[in-house]
Protein backbone atom coordinates (compact mmCIF):
# COMPACT_ATOMS: atom_id res chain seq x y z
CA UNK A 1 0.00 0.00 0.00
CA UNK A 2 1.34 3.42 -0.73
CA UNK A 3 1.29 5.38 2.40
CA UNK A 4 1.26 8.78 0.77
CA UNK A 5 -2.16 7.61 -1.20
CA UNK A 6 -3.89 7.04 1.90
CA UNK A 7 -5.05 4.33 4.15
CA UNK A 8 -8.66 4.87 2.69
CA UNK A 9 -9.17 6.48 -0.81
CA UNK A 10 -13.01 7.33 -1.85
CA UNK A 11 -13.21 8.05 -5.39
CA UNK A 12 -16.92 9.80 -7.28
CA UNK A 13 -18.56 7.83 -4.44
CA UNK A 14 -22.31 8.66 -5.15
CA UNK A 15 -25.58 6.37 -3.76
CA UNK A 16 -29.20 6.95 -3.99
CA UNK A 17 -32.11 5.75 -2.47
CA UNK A 18 -34.84 5.69 -5.01
CA UNK A 19 -35.15 8.93 -5.53
CA UNK A 20 -33.16 10.34 -2.79
CA UNK A 21 -29.39 10.81 -3.63
CA UNK A 22 -27.63 10.05 -0.33
CA UNK A 23 -23.74 10.67 -1.32
CA UNK A 24 -22.90 12.73 -4.79
CA UNK A 25 -19.47 12.10 -5.78
CA UNK A 26 -17.84 12.49 -3.10
CA UNK A 27 -13.91 12.10 -2.89
CA UNK A 28 -11.25 12.19 0.08
CA UNK A 29 -8.46 10.12 1.03
CA UNK A 30 -7.35 9.35 4.84
CA UNK A 31 -3.22 9.05 5.70
CA UNK A 32 -2.92 6.11 7.91
CA UNK A 33 -2.58 7.26 11.46
CA UNK A 34 -4.36 10.15 11.55
CA UNK A 35 -8.08 10.82 13.61
CA UNK A 36 -10.36 12.58 10.50
CA UNK A 37 -13.49 13.66 11.50
CA UNK A 38 -16.49 13.11 8.90
CA UNK A 39 -18.72 15.69 9.78
CA UNK A 40 -22.48 16.98 8.91
CA UNK A 41 -26.45 17.24 9.98
CA UNK A 42 -28.52 14.52 10.18
CA UNK A 43 -29.29 12.94 6.70
CA UNK A 44 -26.11 14.25 5.50
CA UNK A 45 -24.92 10.94 4.01
CA UNK A 46 -22.30 10.15 7.19
CA UNK A 47 -24.11 6.64 7.61
CA UNK A 48 -23.90 5.76 4.30
CA UNK A 49 -20.15 6.80 3.97
CA UNK A 50 -19.27 4.60 6.94
CA UNK A 51 -21.63 1.87 5.37
CA UNK A 52 -20.00 1.42 2.39
CA UNK A 53 -16.94 1.73 3.86
CA UNK A 54 -17.54 -0.67 5.77
CA UNK A 55 -18.95 -3.15 3.73
CA UNK A 56 -22.21 -2.82 4.30
CA UNK A 57 -23.61 -1.34 1.27
CA UNK A 58 -22.74 -1.18 -2.08
CA UNK A 59 -22.11 2.07 -3.77
CA UNK A 60 -23.91 2.80 -6.93
CA UNK A 61 -20.77 4.42 -8.53
CA UNK A 62 -17.16 4.89 -7.23
CA UNK A 63 -14.31 3.24 -6.04
CA UNK A 64 -13.43 2.49 -2.24
CA UNK A 65 -9.87 1.12 -1.12
CA UNK A 66 -9.27 0.33 2.07
CA UNK A 67 -5.82 -0.82 3.81
CA UNK A 68 -4.41 -0.99 0.09
CA UNK A 69 -7.17 -3.37 -0.92
CA UNK A 70 -9.92 -2.16 -3.13
CA UNK A 71 -13.08 -3.20 -1.33
CA UNK A 72 -15.60 -4.28 -4.10
CA UNK A 73 -13.16 -7.10 -4.70
CA UNK A 74 -11.64 -8.07 -1.47
CA UNK A 75 -14.49 -7.65 1.22
CA UNK A 76 -14.06 -9.94 3.16
CA UNK A 77 -10.43 -9.09 3.46
CA UNK A 78 -11.07 -5.24 4.17
CA UNK A 79 -13.58 -6.52 7.17
CA UNK A 80 -10.58 -8.31 8.51
CA UNK A 81 -7.99 -5.19 8.94
CA UNK A 82 -11.08 -2.91 10.20
CA UNK A 83 -13.01 -2.30 13.38
CA UNK A 84 -16.24 -0.75 13.14
CA UNK A 85 -18.12 0.94 16.61
CA UNK A 86 -21.48 1.47 15.22
CA UNK A 87 -24.10 4.24 16.67
CA UNK A 88 -26.00 1.72 18.87
CA UNK A 89 -23.66 -0.58 21.12
CA UNK A 90 -24.57 -4.18 19.79
CA UNK A 91 -22.92 -6.41 21.18
CA UNK A 92 -24.94 -9.90 22.49
CA UNK A 93 -26.58 -9.18 25.89
CA UNK A 94 -26.67 -12.78 27.24
CA UNK A 95 -22.84 -13.15 26.65
CA UNK A 96 -20.53 -11.78 29.26
CA UNK A 97 -18.50 -9.30 28.48
CA UNK A 98 -15.39 -11.54 28.48
CA UNK A 99 -17.44 -14.36 26.36
CA UNK A 100 -18.37 -11.44 23.71
CA UNK A 101 -15.02 -10.12 22.81
CA UNK A 102 -13.90 -14.00 22.64
CA UNK A 103 -16.41 -15.02 20.25
CA UNK A 104 -15.58 -12.25 18.17
CA UNK A 105 -12.03 -12.87 18.45
CA UNK A 106 -13.20 -16.34 17.27
CA UNK A 107 -14.84 -14.81 14.04
CA UNK A 108 -11.39 -12.86 13.24
CA UNK A 109 -9.39 -15.46 13.72
CA UNK A 110 -7.58 -15.06 16.55
CA UNK A 111 -6.28 -18.33 18.11
CA UNK A 112 -7.54 -19.54 21.54
CA UNK A 113 -4.31 -17.91 23.27
CA UNK A 114 -4.73 -15.04 21.84
CA UNK A 115 -7.96 -14.47 21.93
CA UNK A 116 -8.08 -15.00 25.87
CA UNK A 117 -4.69 -12.91 26.02
CA UNK A 118 -6.13 -9.86 24.01
CA UNK A 119 -9.73 -10.22 25.48
CA UNK A 120 -8.13 -9.34 29.14
CA UNK A 121 -5.98 -6.89 27.87
CA UNK A 122 -9.03 -4.61 26.48
CA UNK A 123 -11.17 -5.77 29.37
CA UNK A 124 -8.12 -4.28 31.64
CA UNK A 125 -7.01 -0.71 29.39
CA UNK A 126 -11.34 -0.44 28.62
CA UNK A 127 -11.22 -0.55 32.77
CA UNK A 128 -14.19 -3.31 32.64
CA UNK A 129 -11.96 -6.17 34.24
CA UNK A 130 -13.96 -6.18 37.48
CA UNK A 131 -17.10 -6.49 34.60
CA UNK A 132 -15.49 -8.98 33.00
CA UNK A 133 -17.82 -11.95 33.54
CA UNK A 134 -21.00 -9.83 34.06
CA UNK A 135 -23.49 -10.43 31.21
CA UNK A 136 -23.17 -7.12 28.64
CA UNK A 137 -26.85 -6.44 29.02
CA UNK A 138 -26.62 -5.95 32.51
CA UNK A 139 -23.62 -2.90 31.92
CA UNK A 140 -24.71 0.53 32.22
CA UNK A 141 -24.59 2.66 28.90
CA UNK A 142 -21.11 3.73 29.56
CA UNK A 143 -19.73 0.64 30.07
CA UNK A 144 -21.76 -0.81 27.27
CA UNK A 145 -20.06 1.56 24.93
CA UNK A 146 -16.63 1.13 26.16
CA UNK A 147 -16.92 -2.59 25.35
CA UNK A 148 -18.07 -2.46 22.02
CA UNK A 149 -15.33 -0.15 20.89
CA UNK A 150 -13.28 -2.79 22.57
CA UNK A 151 -14.85 -5.05 20.73
CA UNK A 152 -14.25 -3.16 17.57
CA UNK A 153 -10.33 -3.67 18.50
CA UNK A 154 -10.28 -7.76 19.59
CA UNK A 155 -8.14 -8.06 15.88
CA UNK A 156 -6.14 -4.87 16.07
CA UNK A 157 -7.50 -3.33 12.89
CA UNK A 158 -5.49 -0.82 11.20
CA UNK A 159 -8.68 1.35 10.78
CA UNK A 160 -11.14 1.85 13.34
CA UNK A 161 -14.91 3.63 12.26
CA UNK A 162 -16.50 5.59 15.15
CA UNK A 163 -19.40 6.17 14.48
CA UNK A 164 -21.22 8.56 16.67
CA UNK A 165 -19.13 7.65 19.43
CA UNK A 166 -19.92 10.00 22.82
CA UNK A 167 -23.68 10.02 21.38
CA UNK A 168 -25.98 9.61 24.45
CA UNK A 169 -23.40 9.59 27.28
CA UNK A 170 -22.91 11.71 30.47
CA UNK A 171 -19.83 13.88 30.39
CA UNK A 172 -17.61 12.84 32.20
CA UNK A 173 -18.68 9.22 30.23
CA UNK A 174 -18.06 10.86 27.44
CA UNK A 175 -14.49 12.34 28.24
CA UNK A 176 -12.99 9.05 29.49
CA UNK A 177 -14.19 8.06 26.32
CA UNK A 178 -12.20 10.69 24.13
CA UNK A 179 -9.44 10.07 26.26
CA UNK A 180 -9.06 6.40 25.18
CA UNK A 181 -9.99 7.23 21.56
CA UNK A 182 -6.66 9.48 21.88
CA UNK A 183 -4.62 5.90 23.57
CA UNK A 184 -6.34 4.23 20.81
CA UNK A 185 -4.89 6.42 18.06
CA UNK A 186 -1.27 6.85 19.88
CA UNK A 187 -0.98 2.86 19.01
CA UNK A 188 -0.97 3.72 15.44
CA UNK A 189 -4.43 2.90 14.15
CA UNK A 190 -6.26 5.00 12.05
CA UNK A 191 -9.37 6.50 13.38
CA UNK A 192 -12.55 7.59 11.15
CA UNK A 193 -14.99 9.26 13.30
CA UNK A 194 -18.36 10.56 12.41
CA UNK A 195 -19.39 12.57 15.06
CA UNK A 196 -22.27 15.79 15.69
CA UNK A 197 -20.10 16.90 18.53
CA UNK A 198 -17.90 19.47 16.75
CA UNK A 199 -15.97 20.38 19.79
CA UNK A 200 -15.03 16.90 19.77
CA UNK A 201 -14.07 16.97 16.18
CA UNK A 202 -11.72 20.01 16.73
CA UNK A 203 -10.32 18.11 20.20
CA UNK A 204 -9.67 14.52 18.29
CA UNK A 205 -9.24 15.09 14.82
CA UNK A 206 -6.30 15.79 12.64
CA UNK A 207 -8.30 16.73 9.88
CA UNK A 208 -12.11 16.91 8.97
CA UNK A 209 -14.60 17.01 6.09
CA UNK A 210 -17.59 18.17 5.93
CA UNK A 211 -20.71 17.14 3.81
CA UNK A 212 -23.87 18.61 3.16
CA UNK A 213 -26.92 16.55 0.83
CA UNK A 214 -24.47 14.27 0.07
CA UNK A 215 -21.89 16.65 -1.11
CA UNK A 216 -18.47 17.13 0.38
CA UNK A 217 -18.01 21.24 0.75
CA UNK A 218 -15.02 21.65 3.21
CA UNK A 219 -12.16 19.24 4.06
CA UNK A 220 -8.63 20.16 5.27
CA UNK A 221 -7.51 20.94 8.81
CA UNK A 222 -9.78 22.13 11.64
CA UNK A 223 -7.72 26.13 11.24
CA UNK A 224 -7.97 25.78 7.37
CA UNK A 225 -11.40 25.32 7.42
CA UNK A 226 -12.00 28.13 9.87
CA UNK A 227 -9.84 30.03 7.92
CA UNK A 228 -11.41 29.32 4.05
CA UNK A 229 -15.02 30.20 5.74
CA UNK A 230 -14.09 33.47 7.54
CA UNK A 231 -15.03 36.24 4.92
CA UNK A 232 -12.38 38.81 6.36
CA UNK A 233 -10.04 38.14 9.79
CA UNK A 234 -11.25 39.50 12.94
CA UNK A 235 -9.14 41.43 16.13
CA UNK A 236 -10.53 42.24 19.44
CA UNK A 237 -8.87 45.04 21.34
CA UNK A 238 -9.20 47.31 24.38
CA UNK A 239 -7.49 50.67 25.00
CA UNK A 240 -6.87 52.20 28.47
CA UNK A 241 -9.47 54.88 26.86
CA UNK A 242 -12.10 54.87 24.87
CA UNK A 243 -11.00 56.53 21.53
CA UNK A 244 -13.62 57.57 18.79
CA UNK A 245 -14.37 54.76 16.43
CA UNK A 246 -14.50 56.91 12.97
CA UNK A 247 -10.89 58.18 14.49
CA UNK A 248 -9.56 54.87 14.63
CA UNK A 249 -11.19 54.04 11.29
CA UNK A 250 -9.65 57.13 9.60
CA UNK A 251 -6.09 56.25 11.07
CA UNK A 252 -6.06 52.35 10.46
CA UNK A 253 -7.09 52.05 6.88
CA UNK A 254 -6.88 48.23 7.41
CA UNK A 255 -9.42 47.94 10.14
CA UNK A 256 -12.66 47.69 7.91
CA UNK A 257 -15.40 47.33 10.58
CA UNK A 258 -15.52 48.32 14.55
CA UNK A 259 -18.02 47.83 16.56
CA UNK A 260 -17.98 47.71 20.62
CA UNK A 261 -18.59 43.84 22.19
CA UNK A 262 -18.50 43.39 25.97
CA UNK A 263 -16.38 46.40 26.65
CA UNK A 264 -13.90 45.17 23.83
CA UNK A 265 -13.91 46.74 20.24
CA UNK A 266 -14.41 44.22 17.27
CA UNK A 267 -12.34 44.75 14.26
CA UNK A 268 -12.85 43.23 11.18
CA UNK A 269 -9.34 43.88 9.17
CA UNK A 270 -7.87 43.10 6.20
CA UNK A 271 -4.63 41.76 7.70
CA UNK A 272 -3.78 41.45 10.88
CA UNK A 273 0.05 42.50 10.66
CA UNK A 274 -1.16 46.24 8.97
CA UNK A 275 -4.12 46.17 11.68
CA UNK A 276 -1.80 45.98 14.16
CA UNK A 277 1.00 48.46 13.54
CA UNK A 278 -1.67 51.16 12.51
CA UNK A 279 -3.28 50.28 15.48
CA UNK A 280 -0.20 50.81 17.85
CA UNK A 281 0.18 54.02 15.72
CA UNK A 282 -2.52 55.23 16.80
CA UNK A 283 -2.87 54.30 20.18
CA UNK A 284 -0.05 56.45 20.39
CA UNK A 285 -1.43 59.55 18.69
CA UNK A 286 -4.21 59.42 20.69
CA UNK A 287 -2.09 59.20 24.33
CA UNK A 288 -3.58 55.77 25.23
CA UNK A 289 -2.42 52.62 25.86
CA UNK A 290 -3.34 49.11 24.39
CA UNK A 291 -4.96 46.82 27.32
CA UNK A 292 -5.29 43.63 25.59
CA UNK A 293 -5.37 42.59 21.75
CA UNK A 294 -6.37 39.21 20.58
CA UNK A 295 -6.87 37.98 17.25
CA UNK A 296 -10.45 36.14 16.61
CA UNK A 297 -10.46 32.98 15.10
CA UNK A 298 -14.50 31.33 14.22
CA UNK A 299 -14.54 27.98 16.07
CA UNK A 300 -15.07 24.91 14.05
CA UNK A 301 -19.31 24.83 15.03
CA UNK A 302 -19.43 28.73 13.70
CA UNK A 303 -17.61 27.28 10.37
CA UNK A 304 -19.68 24.32 10.26
CA UNK A 305 -22.96 26.78 10.54
CA UNK A 306 -21.44 29.16 8.08
CA UNK A 307 -20.71 26.18 5.78
CA UNK A 308 -24.21 24.81 6.28
CA UNK A 309 -26.07 28.07 5.34
CA UNK A 310 -23.61 28.63 2.32
CA UNK A 311 -21.90 25.56 1.20
CA UNK A 312 -19.81 27.83 -1.88
CA UNK A 313 -17.43 29.01 1.13
CA UNK A 314 -15.78 25.52 2.12
CA UNK A 315 -14.10 25.59 -1.13
CA UNK A 316 -10.42 26.33 -1.15
CA UNK A 317 -9.27 29.60 -2.04
CA UNK B 1 -9.00 -19.63 9.19
CA UNK B 2 -10.99 -22.44 7.29
CA UNK B 3 -14.67 -21.19 7.22
CA UNK B 4 -15.77 -24.50 8.77
CA UNK B 5 -14.26 -23.56 11.82
CA UNK B 6 -15.99 -20.06 11.80
CA UNK B 7 -19.56 -22.21 10.92
CA UNK B 8 -19.13 -24.20 14.50
CA UNK B 9 -18.05 -20.60 16.40
CA UNK B 10 -21.11 -19.35 15.27
CA UNK B 11 -23.26 -22.36 15.76
CA UNK B 12 -21.98 -22.44 19.41
CA UNK B 13 -22.37 -19.12 20.18
CA UNK B 14 -25.79 -19.54 18.98
CA UNK B 15 -26.63 -22.73 20.55
CA UNK B 16 -25.22 -21.31 24.03
CA UNK B 17 -27.00 -18.15 23.63
CA UNK B 18 -30.65 -19.61 22.59
CA UNK B 19 -30.79 -23.34 22.07
CA UNK B 20 -29.39 -24.60 25.21
CA UNK B 21 -32.04 -23.74 27.19
CA UNK B 22 -34.60 -26.13 29.83
CA UNK B 23 -37.45 -24.29 28.79
CA UNK B 24 -36.94 -24.42 24.54
CA UNK B 25 -35.66 -28.13 24.96
CA UNK B 26 -39.09 -29.14 27.04
CA UNK B 27 -41.03 -26.73 24.74
CA UNK B 28 -39.47 -29.03 21.54
CA UNK B 29 -39.95 -32.49 23.35
CA UNK B 30 -43.39 -32.19 25.36
CA UNK B 31 -45.95 -31.37 22.84
CA UNK B 32 -44.66 -34.47 20.05
CA UNK B 33 -44.06 -36.85 23.95
CA UNK B 34 -47.50 -36.24 24.70
CA UNK B 35 -49.17 -36.58 21.05
CA UNK B 36 -46.95 -39.55 20.95
CA UNK B 37 -48.17 -41.10 24.33
CA UNK B 38 -52.15 -40.20 23.87
CA UNK B 39 -52.10 -42.59 20.55
CA UNK B 40 -50.43 -44.81 21.94
CA UNK B 41 -52.56 -45.61 24.79
CA UNK B 42 -55.28 -45.26 22.59
CA UNK B 43 -53.79 -47.82 20.09
CA UNK B 44 -50.48 -49.21 19.59
CA UNK B 45 -51.00 -49.86 16.08
CA UNK B 46 -52.05 -45.97 15.28
CA UNK B 47 -48.79 -45.16 17.46
CA UNK B 48 -46.51 -47.30 14.85
CA UNK B 49 -48.12 -45.40 11.77
CA UNK B 50 -47.69 -42.14 13.17
CA UNK B 51 -44.22 -42.30 15.07
CA UNK B 52 -42.13 -41.39 12.01
CA UNK B 53 -44.83 -38.41 11.19
CA UNK B 54 -44.61 -36.97 14.55
CA UNK B 55 -40.42 -36.95 14.54
CA UNK B 56 -40.98 -35.13 11.19
CA UNK B 57 -43.16 -32.54 12.50
CA UNK B 58 -41.11 -32.10 15.62
CA UNK B 59 -38.00 -31.06 13.23
CA UNK B 60 -40.51 -29.29 11.01
CA UNK B 61 -41.71 -27.09 13.25
CA UNK B 62 -38.49 -26.86 16.20
CA UNK B 63 -36.57 -26.11 13.08
CA UNK B 64 -38.31 -23.81 11.23
CA UNK B 65 -39.27 -21.89 14.27
CA UNK B 66 -36.16 -21.33 16.00
CA UNK B 67 -34.33 -20.56 13.26
CA UNK B 68 -36.83 -17.90 12.10
CA UNK B 69 -36.88 -16.47 15.18
CA UNK B 70 -32.98 -16.24 15.67
CA UNK B 71 -32.39 -14.11 12.85
CA UNK B 72 -35.63 -11.99 13.02
CA UNK B 73 -34.41 -11.40 16.63
CA UNK B 74 -30.76 -10.26 15.57
CA UNK B 75 -32.13 -8.63 12.79
CA UNK B 76 -33.58 -6.71 14.99
CA UNK B 77 -31.16 -6.06 18.00
CA UNK B 78 -28.60 -4.96 15.36
CA UNK B 79 -26.45 -8.03 16.51
CA UNK B 80 -26.47 -9.45 12.87
CA UNK B 81 -24.60 -6.19 11.35
CA UNK B 82 -21.88 -7.79 13.93
CA UNK B 83 -21.63 -10.98 11.75
CA UNK B 84 -21.73 -8.56 8.54
CA UNK B 85 -18.94 -6.68 10.21
CA UNK B 86 -17.05 -9.74 10.39
CA UNK B 87 -14.64 -11.14 8.17
CA UNK B 88 -17.39 -13.99 6.76
CA UNK B 89 -18.28 -14.97 4.00
CA UNK B 90 -22.34 -14.89 3.46
CA UNK B 91 -22.59 -18.57 3.10
CA UNK B 92 -20.61 -19.11 6.15
CA UNK B 93 -23.25 -16.80 8.01
CA UNK B 94 -26.01 -18.62 6.41
CA UNK B 95 -24.31 -22.19 7.16
CA UNK B 96 -23.44 -21.49 10.63
CA UNK B 97 -27.45 -20.35 11.65
CA UNK B 98 -28.69 -22.64 9.32
CA UNK B 99 -26.31 -25.60 11.82
CA UNK B 100 -27.41 -24.54 15.17
CA UNK B 101 -30.99 -24.72 14.45
CA UNK B 102 -30.67 -28.18 12.69
CA UNK B 103 -28.25 -29.07 15.87
CA UNK B 104 -31.63 -27.75 17.91
CA UNK B 105 -34.23 -30.10 15.89
CA UNK B 106 -31.84 -33.23 15.65
CA UNK B 107 -31.02 -32.50 19.66
CA UNK B 108 -34.59 -32.60 20.63
CA UNK B 109 -36.12 -35.42 17.86
CA UNK B 110 -32.82 -37.56 19.39
CA UNK B 111 -34.22 -37.27 23.18
CA UNK B 112 -37.37 -38.11 21.49
CA UNK B 113 -36.72 -41.20 19.93
CA UNK B 114 -34.76 -42.49 22.80
CA UNK B 115 -37.20 -42.07 25.02
CA UNK B 116 -39.38 -43.62 22.84
CA UNK B 117 -36.81 -46.54 22.73
CA UNK B 118 -36.56 -46.49 26.28
CA UNK B 119 -40.54 -46.57 27.34
CA UNK B 120 -42.39 -47.82 24.14
CA UNK B 121 -39.60 -49.81 22.63
CA UNK B 122 -39.29 -47.93 19.36
CA UNK B 123 -36.82 -50.06 17.19
CA UNK B 124 -34.31 -48.96 14.31
CA UNK B 125 -34.65 -50.79 11.52
CA UNK B 126 -32.23 -49.18 8.91
CA UNK B 127 -29.71 -46.71 11.45
CA UNK B 128 -28.54 -45.43 8.01
CA UNK B 129 -31.72 -44.32 6.46
CA UNK B 130 -33.65 -43.21 9.71
CA UNK B 131 -30.43 -40.51 10.06
CA UNK B 132 -30.45 -39.46 6.84
CA UNK B 133 -34.09 -38.30 7.47
CA UNK B 134 -33.17 -36.49 10.49
CA UNK B 135 -29.69 -34.91 9.19
CA UNK B 136 -31.53 -33.66 5.90
CA UNK B 137 -34.53 -32.78 7.48
CA UNK B 138 -33.08 -30.54 9.97
CA UNK B 139 -31.00 -28.96 7.52
CA UNK B 140 -33.76 -28.19 4.92
CA UNK B 141 -36.07 -27.09 7.83
CA UNK B 142 -33.46 -24.78 9.29
CA UNK B 143 -32.90 -22.95 5.74
CA UNK B 144 -36.48 -22.86 5.36
CA UNK B 145 -36.86 -21.11 8.92
CA UNK B 146 -34.15 -18.78 7.69
CA UNK B 147 -35.52 -17.85 4.60
CA UNK B 148 -38.46 -17.14 6.07
CA UNK B 149 -37.00 -14.62 8.72
CA UNK B 150 -34.84 -12.90 5.55
CA UNK B 151 -38.07 -11.86 3.93
CA UNK B 152 -39.80 -10.08 6.77
CA UNK B 153 -39.06 -7.89 9.67
CA UNK B 154 -40.58 -9.28 12.52
CA UNK B 155 -41.09 -12.86 14.11
CA UNK B 156 -45.11 -13.09 13.69
CA UNK B 157 -44.72 -11.96 9.99
CA UNK B 158 -42.03 -15.10 10.04
CA UNK B 159 -44.33 -17.56 11.74
CA UNK B 160 -47.31 -15.96 9.82
CA UNK B 161 -45.27 -17.11 6.43
CA UNK B 162 -44.39 -20.43 7.44
CA UNK B 163 -47.78 -21.49 8.69
CA UNK B 164 -48.70 -20.87 4.97
CA UNK B 165 -46.17 -23.77 4.35
CA UNK B 166 -46.55 -26.32 7.36
CA UNK B 167 -49.99 -26.83 8.04
CA UNK B 168 -50.55 -27.74 4.41
CA UNK B 169 -47.57 -29.36 4.35
CA UNK B 170 -49.23 -32.01 7.65
CA UNK B 171 -52.26 -32.39 5.68
CA UNK B 172 -50.08 -33.75 2.68
CA UNK B 173 -47.21 -35.45 3.45
CA UNK B 174 -48.46 -37.83 5.26
CA UNK B 175 -47.71 -37.20 8.75
CA UNK B 176 -51.30 -38.38 9.65
CA UNK B 177 -52.83 -40.66 7.24
CA UNK B 178 -50.20 -42.66 5.09
CA UNK B 179 -49.45 -41.79 1.46
CA UNK B 180 -51.26 -45.10 0.03
CA UNK B 181 -54.58 -43.79 1.88
CA UNK B 182 -54.74 -40.59 0.28
CA UNK B 183 -56.80 -40.10 -2.88
CA UNK B 184 -55.03 -40.24 -6.00
CA UNK B 185 -54.36 -36.34 -7.09
CA UNK B 186 -53.13 -35.52 -3.90
CA UNK B 187 -50.24 -37.77 -4.49
CA UNK B 188 -48.54 -35.17 -6.96
CA UNK B 189 -48.92 -32.86 -4.44
CA UNK B 190 -47.66 -34.72 -1.86
CA UNK B 191 -44.38 -35.62 -3.66
CA UNK B 192 -43.30 -31.91 -4.17
CA UNK B 193 -43.54 -31.26 0.00
CA UNK B 194 -39.95 -31.82 2.08
CA UNK B 195 -41.89 -33.16 4.61
CA UNK B 196 -43.13 -36.07 2.78
CA UNK B 197 -39.84 -36.97 1.66
CA UNK B 198 -38.66 -36.89 5.73
CA UNK B 199 -41.19 -39.21 6.51
CA UNK B 200 -40.83 -41.45 4.01
CA UNK B 201 -37.48 -41.88 5.41
CA UNK B 202 -38.09 -42.12 8.85
CA UNK B 203 -40.60 -44.28 8.13
CA UNK B 204 -38.30 -46.76 6.34
CA UNK B 205 -35.44 -46.09 8.84
CA UNK B 206 -37.76 -47.79 11.60
CA UNK B 207 -39.85 -50.33 9.61
CA UNK B 208 -38.83 -50.92 6.32
CA UNK B 209 -41.49 -49.69 4.61
CA UNK B 210 -41.67 -46.77 2.12
CA UNK B 211 -44.11 -45.22 -0.53
CA UNK B 212 -41.44 -45.09 -2.55
CA UNK B 213 -40.08 -47.76 -4.36
CA UNK B 214 -37.08 -47.23 -3.44
CA UNK B 215 -35.39 -45.63 -0.15
CA UNK B 216 -32.53 -43.69 -2.36
CA UNK B 217 -35.64 -41.88 -3.68
CA UNK B 218 -36.61 -39.41 -0.49
CA UNK B 219 -33.32 -39.11 0.14
CA UNK B 220 -31.89 -37.91 -3.38
CA UNK B 221 -34.93 -35.73 -3.38
CA UNK B 222 -34.28 -33.51 0.34
CA UNK B 223 -30.73 -33.51 -0.81
CA UNK B 224 -32.05 -31.79 -3.89
CA UNK B 225 -34.23 -29.64 -1.95
CA UNK B 226 -31.05 -28.78 0.44
CA UNK B 227 -28.75 -27.50 -2.38
CA UNK B 228 -32.07 -25.55 -3.50
CA UNK B 229 -32.65 -23.80 0.22
CA UNK B 230 -29.05 -22.77 0.19
CA UNK B 231 -28.70 -21.50 -3.34
CA UNK B 232 -31.74 -19.95 -2.81
CA UNK B 233 -30.76 -18.59 0.48
CA UNK B 234 -27.51 -16.93 -0.78
CA UNK B 235 -29.07 -14.06 -3.01
CA UNK B 236 -31.78 -13.48 -0.32
CA UNK B 237 -29.22 -12.87 2.28
CA UNK B 238 -27.36 -10.86 0.35
CA UNK B 239 -30.25 -8.79 -0.46
CA UNK B 240 -32.20 -8.59 2.25
CA UNK B 241 -29.79 -9.14 5.89
CA UNK B 242 -27.67 -5.90 4.45
CA UNK B 243 -30.80 -3.13 4.00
Amino acid sequence: MDEKQGIIQVRGLSKSYGEILALSGVSFSVAAGEVFAYLGPNGAGKTTTISILCGLLSPDAGLVDVCGLKLANHPVEVKSRIGVVPEESNLYPELTCRRNLEYLGELYGLTRKARRQRAAELLDSFSLAEKASRPYKSLSRGMKRRLTIAAALIHSPQVLFLDEPTAGLDLQSARALRVLIREIHRTGTTVFLTTHNLSEAEELAHRVAILLKGRLVAIGTVPEIRRRVSQAEAMSVSFSGQPAVSALLAACPAVKKAGLENGHLRLEVSGTHEALTQLVSFAQSQGIRIMEIATITPSLEEAFLTLVSDPTKGAPA
Amino acid sequence: MSQWRKIFFLSRKDMESYYAKPPLVTWGLLFPAVLLLALYLKDPGTYAAVTPGIIAMTLLFGNTSMAAIVVTFEKRSGTLVRLLLAPLSNRTIILGKAASAALYGLATALVLCLGLALCLGLAVNSLFFFAAGLFLGAAVFSLLGLLASLAVQEVFEAMTLLNFFRFPALFISGVFIPLPEFPAWLIPLATISPLTHVVELLRYGLTGACFFPTPWIPLSVLAVFLVLSLLAAEPLFRCRAYQ
